[in-house]
């Protein structure tokens, strides 16, 4: 019995760093690529979630939605409603320095979460949907699990292999041209804003998507289910820890960091109840410091940047020549 | 008589690329030095290389009887030496006054002495202590920029372009101010692009081209010499 | 409704909220000049300041205005230790890294004091404070007491950049830092002395904040988007536009429930933050757009 709680225990780590390292590769696309910085990474996974979760559930009393429709529809209206909120905040922020974008992403964080919390209309407050089916949830319990795995990976996989082309495409190289030299870019005549915003759109697509694979997982979604600053921040330190600019690198990030989550969780999940509560600040102050101590002595993160003729050094985090402030 | 400026052989540059090769010049005590050359000569390295801003591979910088070479900034500020700028050398958020005083941001004591200095050699700025700096004209403003230098009280002043986008009445006057500097005591290591006009009105040149020296001489010798009127003086 | 309700319900908690922001704003607004990034800390530091306060109070058992300098003093130094600890390793790397960095810095912060104080929500004096009558104007004493700090402090600030020498340093790092420092001006005192000034600041919004409120872990944090908000509508790098915004902003938020649902009060920051960008990224008073 003591065996078939681990595998169950392992299963559902590994669609969790699944559905994690979806949401880095994702980030990967805005920052890694483009050099933007999204701080409202859960905006973006709550979005999805909700949209699939109304999409793909049957109606209710007390709240639109209820279209009944196939997950796989589901998924592809997280994607769209994701982009489509993306695509305002973009136009807007893009123009400016990553600063402001990092301010107004937060914002946009708060307000989903206000919007999902009071239009009791459209997300059933907080109360949150429930009933969203599981593909292949109705076979035994593990066996779902191992079923909902293989349809993880398979997501991840599909959205792996079409960043990592456009990667090396001249469209990843397009990108990377302007993170690096936006002058010399727009001298060239490449459209930088246009570019900014597509990547930025797919990244907020492709965290939608793991949002939506959370909620059928989860068979329900709720205000609470993820704390947003925590989720944002996990993801941002799983790319930076994995390598920004390095699609593996988001996934290697993704493991070692749930990884790292999951097993401080159930060391602290030993203590006596009075340090319970404390347990999880703990483990929160230590990812922050995590992160510290990453920016300072490896920047490029266990995976760097795939080397294109430029040393292999981060241009985003590790030492620049002159100030270009 | 040993000079107040010494460049010798100076080979440096930037980053790994070296700029200047071998380049040696000198500044007397009471004299204005203009160094001219066509664009990209690296007229404005050299000066730089003066004021530590620059990575010295190869050479020696002498200045008032010290070995100055690979030293700061900072200290080659308090050794007597001040550089303007050719761009943003004013604090345009504050006041004419304001200016000058972080200019003798270094200074222990009484800044009174500099600033009565400073505002005999630029009447106009004195009235005006209280504008603004970035609101003032172009020709003002480097005015300014040279005040702020001054504040120190150096023994050397360098000025990168200081006509640069200058009318020729303010061009004019900029030169009559450098020589007014010189007559109290300053020597003068300027860049100018305006070639002619400067080795008009300045004691000796040095004229480089590609990072090397090429010409040198007195302002009149040089003007005089065909190569280098062919060179770049032609217009 | 008439004017002396609307001045009542809305325009003096508008005040007060106000000025609560333009402390933090401030700091945002000298770090974003002399710094040059966003500084995602500076709320959860305003949450220390008031939780020192608080620590002050219970230990000490002072009243909460004598705490107030303890908890300025303190947070003034944790912030210059922060900057030495982890910022300082930073400065050669672009800037948004340190914003990154920030970003972590605040969750550090804010899980320090859930873990000291835990999270339940406290306040600084148990009671009730009934407003006193001022002519038909219903203000409550520590209501008066914000904002006239808030003047204090900021009145001094600006005559500290504008008479004292290193205060004209730290503007002429703000205008032109290569100049400043050819110029022979100390780059780390200046960034030390901006560090004192914000953390300071900070920690006195986060009082006024439990003192007006209450205090919980993440008070500060929801500071964070309204003090941006009002750095931006101000001017980067304006102090007076920094005031001016928070007033701003404290008064529209306060006003919003007349017209949009309650809950969302706090999308009104966003929606001056972004109105901002899009029809005035220089802000009221013409700041920097970084």
């Amino acid at each position: 019995m003591e065996f078939l709680g681990l595998v169950n225990y392992a299963l559902f780590t590994a669609i969790f760093i699944g559905i994690y390292a979806l949401l880095a590769l994702g980030l990967n696309i805005q920052w890694g690529f483009a050099g933007l910085f999204n701080a409202g990474i859960a905006g973006f996974f709550a979005v999805g979630a909700y949209t699939s979760a109304i999409l793909s559930t049957p109606p209710d009393d007390g709240r639109i939605g209820g279209f009944d429709l196939h997950f796989v529809l589901g998924w592809i209206g997280a994607m769209l409603a994701a982009a489509l909120v993306a695509w305002p905040i973009g136009k807007i922020c893009l123009r400016f320095r990553s600063d402001y974008l990092a301010i107004a992403s937060i914002g946009v964080a708060e307000i989903i979460r206000l919007v999902i919390k009071s239009e009791a209309a459209l997300t059933n407050g907080a109360r949150g949907i429930s009933g969203i089916s599981r593909p292949m949830g109705d076979i035994g319990y593990m066996e779902s699990q191992i079923a909902y795995l293989v349809i993880v990976l398979a997501v991840l996989i599909a959205a792996y292999v079409l960043v990592e082309r456009q990667f090396n495409a001249p469209w990843g190289r397009m990108m990377r041209a302007i993170r690096d030299n936006e002058g010399a870019a727009e001298a060239m005549g490449k459209d930088v804003e246009f570019r900014r915003l597509e990547a930025f759109i797919f990244g907020a697509a492709l965290m939608g998507l793991g949002g939506a694979l959370f909620a059928h997982f989860n068979r329900s979604i709720t205000p609470e289910a993820i704390d947003p600053m925590v989720a944002t921040f996990l993801v941002w330190i799983m790319l930076i820890l994995g390598g920004s600019g390095n699609n593996r690198g988001a996934i290697l990030g993704a493991a070692v960091v749930w990884i790292i989550w999951s097993v401080s969780e159930i060391a602290t999940d030993r203590l006596p109840p009075e340090y319970a509560i404390q347990a999880k600040y703990i483990r929160l102050f230590l990812i922050g410091l995590m992160l510290q101590l990453v920016l300072r002595f490896r920047p490029e993160g266990l995976l760097p940047e795939p080397l294109r003729g430029d040393r292999g050094e981060d241009r985003r985090t590790s030492k620049s020549g002159a100030d270009r402030e | 008589m040993t000079a107040l400026l010494s460049m010798e052989g100076i080979t440096g540059g930037y980053g790994d690329a070296d700029i200047l090769q071998d380049v040696t010049l000198s500044v007397e005590k009471d004299e204005i030095v203009v160094i001219v050359g066509p664009n990209g000569a690296g007229k404005s390295t050299a000066m730089k290389s003066v004021f530590g801003l620059l990575t010295i591979r190869g050479g020696k910088l002498l200045f008032d009887g010290d070995d100055i070479t690979g030293w700061a900034p900072n200290r080659i500020v308090q050794r007597g030496i001040c550089y303007v700028p050719q761009v943003d050398n004013i604090f345009r958020e504050m006041s004419i006054h304001e200016n000058l005083e972080m200019g003798g941001f270094l200074k222990k004591g009484d800044l009174s002495a500099a600033y009565d200095r400073v505002y005999t050699l630029f009447p106009d700025l004195k009235e005006r202590r209280k504008t603004l700096a970035g609101s003032l004209s172009g020709g003002q403003r480097q005015m300014v920029a040279m005040g702020r230098a001054l504040m120190l009280d150096p023994k050397l002043l360098l000025l990168d372009e200081p006509t640069a986008g200058l009318s020729p009445k303010y061009m004019e006057q900029i030169f009559q101010i450098c020589r007014d500097v010189r007559d109290t005591g300053v020597a003068i290591l300027l860049v100018e692009q305006h070639a002619k006009q400067a080795l008009a009105f300045a004691d000796r040149g040095y004229v480089l081209a590609a990072g090397r020296n090429r010409h040198e001489g007195t302002g009149a010798d040089l003007l005089a010499d065909r190569e280098v009127a062919e060179m770049f003086l032609g217009g | 409704m008439d004017l002396l309700e609307l001045i009542n319900f809305y325009v003096i908690p508008g005040i007060v909220l106000g000025s609560i922001y333009a402390l933090g704003a401030v700091g945002i607004t000298l770090i974003f000049a002399i710094l040059r990034y966003a500084h995602l800390a500076h709320g959860d530091l305003a949450t220390l300041g008031a939780f020192i306060a608080l620590a002050s109070v219970t230990a000490l058992g002072v009243s909460p205005y004598i705490a107030l300098p303890i908890a300025v003093i303190a947070t003034a130094c944790v912030a210059v230790g922060i900057d030495k600890v982890f910022y300082e390793h930073l400065r050669e790397r672009p800037k948004i890294v340190t914003v990154m960095a920030s970003l972590g810095i605040a969750l550090m912060i804010r899980a320090v004091v859930q873990v000291v104080w835990g999270v339940d929500t406290e306040t600084y004096s148990r009671g009730i404070v009934r407003p006193e009558n001022y002519f038909g104007l219903r203000i409550r004493d520590r209501e008066v007491y914000t904002v006239l700090a808030m003047i204090l402090l900021v009145g001094g600030l600006q005559l500290f950049l504008t008479r004292s020498k290193w205060g004209k340093a730290m503007r002429a790092m703000s205008d032109n830092p290569n100049l400043a420092l050819l110029s022979g001006i100390d780059n780390k005192k200046v960034v030390m002395l901006t560090w004192v000034i914000a953390g300071g600041l900070c920690a006195a919004s986060g009082f006024f904040l439990g003192l007006n409120t209450e205090l919980k872990a993440l008070m500060g944090w929801q500071m964070l988007l309204p003090m941006f908000a009002a750095a931006i509508l101000g001017g980067v790098g304006r102090v007076e536009g920094a005031v001016l915004g928070g007033l701003v902003v404290g008064i529209a938020e306060e006003l919003s429930v007349l017209v949009i649902p309650s809950e969302y009060k706090a999308a009104m920051a966003f929606a001056i933050l972004l109105f901002m960008l899009l029809v005035r990224p220089t802000g009221l008073l013409k700041g920097k757009v970084l």
